[in-house]
């Protein structure tokens, strides 16, 4: 057992790396700005995700958590 | 043996790192006073303390987040139809930088308190946990509602719980 112990030492560990940090919900500013958008241009993003589609006959993956105000 | 301790560990672990958000100011709670300069450069710092015996909506807000925005001339409507009753609205700006937050007022002037927060100190200590969220304050300083979010038919549940406090008081 004692490299299972290692590798949950190593897991939490990794935790407090001081670039693993939470965005609180004030600071999201910089995520809301238009570059930082996963995809900028709406119509772009749903002509490709319906080629896609057709192509590879499944769908999604293309987008996640991002910018915003992180409110409800 | 040794994974059961390990994963009993990390089950308290998690729901003590879950608790965070049951630190956050709940309705009832005592309103956490704080003291912020105001967002013009010239104004008088603004704090709770000085709005003692007032009911005051307190709400953060921010230039990049679109509920807030939209929110805000409906708050200033509301702020001139009930401030004769003792009414104030403190609106925390938590922009970083500050200037966002002057660019957005300068298009859309606002009548009521302006601090700025751009360190997020005092939403750090309300434990904000979304944009917008506000909280209306009693005058004896107990929170009444604290309001997440910005929707169609909002206004209507606030001016409902601020014209409680009012009548209350």
């Amino acid at each position: 057992m004692k490299p299972f112990r290692t590798l949950l030492l190593v897991t939490f560990s990794l935790s407090l790396l001081a670039a693993c940090t939470q965005v609180r919900p004030w600071e999201r500013g910089l995520l809301a700005r238009e570059e930082m958008a996963w995809r900028t241009n709406a119509l772009e993003g749903a002509l490709n995700d319906h080629i896609f589609f057709s192509k590879e006959a499944s769908s999604g993956g293309s987008n996640a958590a991002g910018g915003g105000c992180g409110c409800n | 043996m040794n994974f059961k301790k390990a994963s009993h560990a990390s089950v308290i672990a998690l729901i003590l790192g879950m608790s965070f958000n049951s630190l956050a100011v709940e309705e009832g709670d005592d309103a956490p006073g704080f003291l912020l300069p105001a967002i013009q450069e010239g104004q008088p710092d603004i704090s709770m303390a000085a709005l003692e015996g007032k009911t005051v909506y307190v709400d953060f807000w921010a230039s990049w987040c679109a509920p807030c925005l939209k929110s805000l001339p409906l708050y200033n409507e509301m702020y001139h139809k009930y401030k004769n009753q003792g009414f104030e609205i403190i609106a925390i700006n938590v922009d970083n930088p500050v200037e966002d937050g002057l660019d957005f007022l300068i298009d859309t002037p606002l009548d009521f308190l302006i601090p700025s927060d751009p360190d997020g100190e005092t939403a750090e200590l309300f434990k904000v946990i979304g944009m917008p969220t506000s909280y209306l304050v009693t005058p004896k300083g107990k929170v009444e509602l604290v309001h997440m979010g910005f929707r169609n038919g909002d206004m209507e549940i606030i001016e409902e719980a601020i014209e409680k406090v009012l009548a209350a008081n």
